[in-house]
């Protein structure tokens, strides 16, 4: 009997937890969907923010450009540097110990919150390099703050090809880096390309980590790398912080959560292309 | 000619991940230096233990004690919240759910993995505190169980990741031996897996601690910024929330400006101390 109560109880925990999930994510989209719907149209994706104080009329344009060019160059930035590490740790590094200590290097990364991170860039780029509140420093601090992501994924994906493929390279006596170009990240390109746009889609959406280095409350469509923009994420917390007009902000949460459904999408078909090649 | 194309291929390489190591060390060592000014005018214990934040006061009044407090209380309310929550769907990821289904509840996870702190903020500010307001009258709805509630949706998939994962490979070793024996399934669940997947669970636990403890805009959004000693139902501060908020009126070179920066290094300490401890726990879950 007490078995069968137990049996239940828990039956019911399992129910009641998955339901409230889906309810949670439901209403998550259903409640940015349906109160953002009225507020997006062509103006107010393709103009300026206006009015007294500004944001309270026109649009976001600068902020959806802002945002895009900061991942953009987040992206380049990290993957350089992660590509290069995921490829030394596994190619290249001989020892365990190496190996274990750049682990727990990238594990201590992916735990410096983005507002310390946010910290440093402010600390070293916007003040000691004087870049100012910018694109290029914005989009570097961004890029640190992905850069874990990137390597631990791309690293796996280098580890889960076929290791009889390299030795036989090798055994032709084809080289090193001969190898690794023609042979092993053709293999990986997909997954490489699905981890930096999915990192792509986290740096577009964080906040706290330009909040210091590059967002303003309004700016122009940037013109260099050294000029202070608008991001959506930024502008959001803007305009309902502030309590500015919760009807654009409802407008921006919904083209920023668009965006990054955009890219998740992106992503995933590349992740089916892959299953499908293979 | 060849050879040296493939010898300077591997130094870069190496160089490159010798910077991406040494960004570790950059990031320490120069908020460590924007704080050891702060610090030399109030030793580090006073900083910690003191319970007024007052920038405009003397270098005495700056101090995070109910602060630090704030931040560690958040995220422990998120996590219990969370945790029932998130081993429940480990629990059935690996274990009642296949392929389609399975695939259709990870799914899920991953979207609100993917949902910016900012629009949790967002929603956290205009339906988890309105509904405390209007609901309950409170004078002001941002409050630490405003911000646990809204933590707990954030960490829940990190939760759940890293439970399914070892759920997974536990059940894949049992299940045949006690589907032989006539065991049933939810017996085995209760009596096997959940205690086998004990340590899974702690890593899962520290893993949301870390997360929910450097969590800024969410937060920062819903628990009123009050730098005062926390209560369940009343507002609180956390130091990301503070160093966000204040660091754009600190004037550069101040006490208040190296204050937050000293924020900022305590801060980050408990981080890396609790992701030295997941690294460990993770370590030893391989063997």
């Amino acid at each position: 009997m007490l078995e069968r109560i137990k049996d239940y109880l828990f039956k019911t925990w399992l129910i009641m937890s998955a339901l409230i999930v889906v309810l949670v994510v439901v209403f998550l989209f259903g409640y940015i969907f349906i109160n953002g719907i009225g507020s997006i149209d062509k103006e107010f994706l393709l103009s300026e923010p206006k009015g007294i104080p500004i944001g309270i009329e026109g649009g976001i344009f600068p902020a959806i450009i802002g945002s895009l060019l900061l991942m953009l160059i987040a992206c380049v930035f990290s993957s350089i540097l992660a590509i290069s590490t995921a490829i030394y740790v596994v190619f290249y590094c001989k020892s365990e110990r190496i190996k274990s200590f750049i682990h727990l290097i990238i594990q201590c990364m992916s735990g410096v919150p983005s507002i310390v991170l946010g910290l440093f860039g402010y600390a070293l780029l916007v003040l000691y390099l004087g870049f100012g509140r910018s694109l290029l420093s914005g989009g570097i601090t961004l890029g640190i703050f992905i850069f874990p992501f990137i390597q631990i994924r791309v690293e796996k994906t280098l580890k889960e090809v076929d290791k009889s493929i390299i030795t036989s390279s090798y055994a032709l006596g084809v080289s090193e880096v001969y190898t690794l170009f023609k042979i092993i990240l053709p293999i990986c390109r997909a997954d490489i390309i699905s981890a930096i746009t999915l990192a792509g889609g986290f740096a577009m959406g964080a906040a706290s980590p330009i909040i210091l280095t590059a967002a303003v409350m309004f700016a122009p469509v940037p013109e260099s790398l050294f000029s202070p923009v608008m991001a959506l994420p930024f502008h959001l917390y803007i305009l309902t912080g502030e309590g500015i007009s919760l009807e654009k902000a409802y407008g921006t949460a919904l083209v920023l959560m668009l965006l990054l459904l955009v890219i998740n999408i992106i992503s995933i078909i590349l992740n089916i292309k892959r299953k499908e090649s293979r | 000619m060849l050879n040296i194309g493939e010898k300077l291929f591997k130094w870069i390489i190496k160089l490159l991940t010798f910077l991406s190591i040494l960004l570790l060390a950059f990031i320490v060592i120069f908020i460590f230096n924007e704080s050891f000014v702060f610090f030399k005018e109030v030793p580090i214990w006073k900083f910690i233990m003191g319970r007024s934040w007052n920038p405009l006061g003397p270098a005495e009044n700056l101090s995070i004690f109910p602060i630090i407090l704030g931040t560690i209380y958040v995220s422990i309310v998120g996590i219990c919240i969370s945790l029932p929550l998130g081993v429940g769907i480990a629990v059935i990821l690996s274990t009642y759910t296949k392929d389609r289904v399975k695939s259709f509840i990870r799914g899920i996870i991953d979207v609100l993995a993917g949902i910016p702190s900012v629009v949790y903020g967002f929603i956290g500010l205009l339906v988890v505190v309105k509904f405390f307001e209007v609901r309950f009258s409170f004078a002001a709805g941002e409050s630490v169980l405003a911000g646990g509630i809204v933590l707990s949706v954030m960490v829940l998939p990190f939760i759940v990741s890293t439970c399914a994962e070892s759920m997974d490979k536990i059940y894949e070793e049992y299940s045949q031996a006690s589907q032989a024996l006539g065991v049933s399934k939810s017996y085995m669940i209760r009596n096997i897996i959940l205690p086998a997947s004990k340590r899974s669970i702690i890593a899962s636990l520290v893993l949301a601690l870390g997360r929910g403890m450097g969590e800024t805009m969410a937060t920062m959004m819903v628990i009123g910024n009050a730098p005062i000693m926390p209560k369940l139902f009343g507002k609180t501060q956390t130091i990301p929330s503070l160093i966000a908020l204040e660091m754009g009126m600190a004037e550069v070179g101040s006490l208040h400006y190296h204050g937050l920066f000293a924020a900022g290094f305590v801060l980050m300490i408990m981080l890396l101390l609790v992701n030295v401890l997941i690294y460990f726990i993770k370590a030893k879950m391989d063997i």
